[in-house]
């Protein structure tokens, strides 16, 4: 134990006299804390902002005046997603995801808004944040510090000193690492206070938080024994370098990428004005409301005459006009249920192969567990657009009803000709004051850390992998 | 010189041949991946133009020639026809619709919308041809040239050959052309074949080979520069990779925080709330007011303007169109800001030249920050051209005809004007 600390201390000592390698831990250190100042601010002004759009939505709607209801089916109200506290470390896909939706009647509309379409083209080099920090630079300033801590002492000969000196591989091995881990650690550190910080915020996430930098870690120990495989294995310093940039840029830079690019191919989406037609051609055949012999309807109507025992609509105890909107939104809402709930499948297909490539880059587990974990990933939008649809659902049909039972039927069949009937057909305005305003909290604490679990299953592997392979190599001795 | 570069190409180690053609078929999956998305764009555009027929077929039916119920349920599709340069970097999946559908209520609330994209795909950036330019070829660029000296040195051969007669001619030249020619033609290659595929007129797709060439041509001068230095070769490749690092990773995403924090945008979530505010306002406000509003943007319909029912279509459009204007300069606000974040980006990329190379690549593929404004711009016009084939129709209470239906504006798809765009 106390030889490991010696040759960690000795390489330590060296990484503070390599000029080039203080130098780009400094500037890391630097664009670290910057990522995380300007994340912290970022994210909570985003949220603030929308939390703010959401009570004055909410607020709009409340205190509209007395209408008719149908008028409010088509005013509608807005949905934001709201920002967790974590998305500071990691804001994951929120600028790509529409961050706003209008929730109205017989309409599913498309989310509007998103940082991606309000910045310039630069975001797509990517964005710098805590997490893109952690993921893509701080391994590539690893490579650059450890490449040559053994081969070079090799190259030098200064291994067969220190075995000569009774310091057994194994031992060399683990403080060659150490050493690298604390580099790692200190790279780390403006990023994980990042996460204890926003933690800190929100005491409620301050588990997830918890396994969050368990996966940091877990992620930085991959190339901690990375490296130093590499650099163990390696015949020169220069080619341990080369290699291990290469394998950066394939795992970090090139194979999410293409994964992706695979995952559009093979489970393609369709647009959304397509699906917005297939609905609207479907909905027809199902039951079209402006045609006067429509089966659907007719068969509706005489199932209601029949109920209630009466041979016109003008003598069912209700409005049959706000009863028909019910129907026609009931047919509609089914239609988008199933289209989203298809796309919905598509996209995590799609997100269960890019997981898939992740058993060759770690980088996308990564990636996943930390989005997972922030509650910025695919299934927490996916969460927000069926809660919002459901919202919007139960927003129409409830003002259906009051359409239906607070609307006399003789005044809404006449309100469009006569003044009077257009004025008793508006209901009071404390309906809508008593409507539940939009709210979504986001995934629970638990299903965050559950949808955490398949990237940190990758990590761990890998490093069981990369770390039976250095016990080997010291095993063997030291080539 | 051919036998020079023959002879360099014999010495030429085997990872350094695997990573040329590794690159070419890098290149040549990008390419591939972007003319199967440019084929699947130009697909949906079609399918959704088609069902788009069928739908108007359907409302014409119910309509009975109602100008006002025609414009409340018709639908006009709108499109980025992608162009011949598309497959570069194509923009299928992104956020920006390439296909949407513009009816003549109120824009606001339509020209902001969506694709229904997974945004995890989007997040993880495209594997496209623009991609392999910039991240990839690079990499394997320093990694040919970066010890083309010291190699020489850590042999022990560099002074025998420097003290050749004419060294730099008939050794050094050679070497550095012959592998980044490599490099450049592992690019080129796919690319033409791509534009030949593409059907992509030859100016332009000489354009982007340029680029091509100006990309490489950069990092080739940087990876010399550093490669003349004495020093040790591993040294040497930590310098470039590190700038390689900073150019293409760091320095790009920093600019982007910076940008989006120097230049704030009027809020958009207000700006769509006021629409819809404006719009809904409509129904309650004393209709001559609204009318005189209206007229006064258009005064050939002062005549028609009178309403005398509790519900009238010319009203009704009147309001929607009156809540457009209410949010006009606000919206122009955001677009400016919007152009002006990437005016800055632009800028930036004068300072480093990889990066221009990808916005001009971006831009030849239509998908940037401008083609996304000019579609804007494209579909205020379109919508306008809607609107005001409609109101004849509206103020003259005349019902529309098939053939009436059939004449309303139809959406010019992109002409390609200059070389770039």
């Amino acid at each position: 134990m106390r030889r490991i600390g010696r040759i960690a201390a000795g390489q330590l000592r060296l990484f503070v006299r390599s000029r080039l390698a203080l130098v780009a831990l400094l500037l890391l250190a630097m664009l670290s804390a910057i990522a995380a100042l300007t994340g912290a601010a970022q994210a909570e002004r985003m949220a603030a902002e929308r939390a703010q759009a959401q009570a004055a939505a909410n607020t709009s709607f409340a205190n509209q005046p007395d209408r008719h209801p149908h008028r409010m089916v088509h005013y509608g109200t807005y949905a934001l997603r709201p920002l967790g506290g974590l998305a500071a470390f990691d804001p994951g896909v929120d600028a790509f995801a529409g961050s706003l939706l209008y929730l109205e009647g017989h309409r599913q509309n498309a989310t509007t808004l998103g940082t991606a379409r309000e910045s310039s083209g630069l975001i797509r080099f990517g964005q710098l944040t805590p997490a893109f920090v952690l993921r893509v630079l701080v391994p590539l300033l690893l490579v650059f510090a450890g490449f040559a801590m053994i081969v070079g002492e090799r190259q030098g000969g200064l291994i067969t000193l220190h075995l000569g000196h009774g310091v057994r591989p194994h031992e060399y091995l683990a403080g060659k690492a150490l050493a690298l881990g604390a580099v790692a650690g200190v790279a780390a550190l403006p990023a994980l206070a990042a996460l204890g910080w926003a933690a800190a915020h929100t005491p409620a996430d301050a588990g997830v938080a918890g396994v969050m930098a368990l996966a940091v870690l877990l992620w930085l120990l991959l190339w901690v024994l990375g490296v130093t495989l590499a650099s163990a294995r390696a015949a020169t310093a220069q080619s341990a370098l080369l290699g291990l940039v290469l394998v950066w840029a394939l795992l970090v830079v090139l194979v999410p990428r293409a994964a992706a690019g695979v995952a559009a191919i093979a489970h393609p989406l369709p647009t959304k004005a397509e699906t917005d037609l297939i609905i609207h051609a479907e909905l027809r055949a199902l039951g079209d409301s402006h045609n006067p012999d429509d089966p659907h309807f007719a068969a509706f109507k005489a199932g209601l005459l029949r109920r209630y025992q009466v041979n016109r609509v003008e003598d069912l105890p209700f409005n049959y006009r706000g009863a028909l909107s019910a129907e026609g939104e009931r047919l509609t809402s089914q239609l988008f249920a199933r289209h989203a709930a298809e796309a919905a499948a598509r996209q995590r297909a799609q997100h269960r192969l890019l997981a898939l490539a992740g058993l060759v880059s770690p980088a996308i587990g990564f990636a996943q567990a930390s989005m997972a974990g922030a509650g910025t990933d695919l299934a927490s939008h996916l969460a927000f657009l069926d809660a919002a649809e459901a919202h919007r659902y139960r927003l129409v049909q409830s003002l259906n009803g009051l359409h239906t039972f607070q609307v006399r039927a003789a005044d809404d069949a006449t309100r469009s000709r006569d003044p009077i009937a257009e004025r008793q057909s508006r209901i009071s305005a404390h309906f809508w004051a008593d409507q539940q305003p939009f709210h979504f909290a986001g995934p629970a604490p638990a299903a965050r850390i559950a949808g955490m679990l398949p990237g940190l299953g990758v990590m761990l592997a890998w490093a069981l992998v990369l770390g039976w392979l250095l016990a080997r190599i010291a095993r063997r001795g030291l080539p | 010189m051919i036998a020079a570069l023959a002879r360099e190409w014999r010495h030429l180690a085997a990872p350094a041949r695997i990573g040329l053609v590794v690159l070419a078929l890098l290149a040549g999956v990008a390419v591939a991946l972007g003319l199967a998305d440019v084929a699947a764009t130009r697909a949906d555009i079609a399918r959704v133009v088609q069902l788009e027929q069928r739908e108007t077929a359907a409302i014409t039916g119910f309509a009975k020639g109602d100008p006002g119920e025609l414009g409340y349920y018709r639908n006009h599709p709108a499109w980025r026809a992608p162009g011949d340069l598309a497959f570069l970097a194509p923009g299928r999946g992104d956020a920006v619709p390439a296909v949407l559908r513009l009816r003549i209520l109120a824009l606001e609330g339509q020209i902001n919308d969506n694709e229904a994209a997974n945004p995890e795909l989007l997040l993880a950036g495209r594997f496209d041809f623009a991609f392999v330019t910039l991240y990839l070829a690079p990499l394997l660029l320093i990694a040919l040239l970066h010890d083309l000296w010291s190699s020489e040195r850590e042999a022990g051969r560099l002074a025998a050959l420097a003290s050749l007669p004419g060294a730099a001619r008939r050794l050094w030249a050679p070497r550095a052309l012959l592998r980044t020619g490599g490099v450049a033609l592992a690019l080129l290659v796919p690319l033409l074949i791509g534009g030949a595929l593409a059907g992509t007129a030859p100016l332009r797709l000489a354009v982007a080979a340029g680029l091509v060439l100006a990309s490489l041509a950069f990092w080739a001068l940087v990876t010399l520069l550093v490669a003349r230095q004495e020093a040790q070769s591993a040294t040497q490749a930590t310098i470039l990779a590190g700038l390689w690092f900073a150019i293409t990773l760091v320095v790009p995403a920093a600019a982007h925080l910076a940008i989006n924090a120097a230049v704030p945008l009027p809020d958009a979530a207000a700006i769509t709330r006021e629409n819809r505010e404006e719009v809904h306002a409509g129904w309650d406000r004393p209709k001559p007011k609204t009318m005189a509003r209206f007229v006064a943007l258009y005064p050939e319909y002062r005549a028609a303007a009178q309403v005398t029912r509790i519900f009238d279509w010319k009203w009704y459009f009147a309001f929607q169109h009156l809540g457009d204007m209410a949010v006009a300069a606000d919206s122009q606000a955001r677009e400016a800001g919007i152009a002006r974040r990437e005016a800055l980006a632009q800028g930036l990329g004068w300072l480093l030249p990889p990066i221009k190379a990808a916005q001009a690549m971006q831009h030849l593929a239509g998908s940037d920050v401008a083609a996304d404004l000019a579609f804007r711009a494209r579909l205020r016009a379109h919508h306008r051209a809607l609107r005001e084939y409609h109101y004849p129709f509206l103020f003259a209470g005349r019902p529309m005809t098939a053939a009436d239906i059939a004449a309303a504006p139809a959406f010019a798809a992109t002409a390609q004007k200059s070389i770039v765009r």
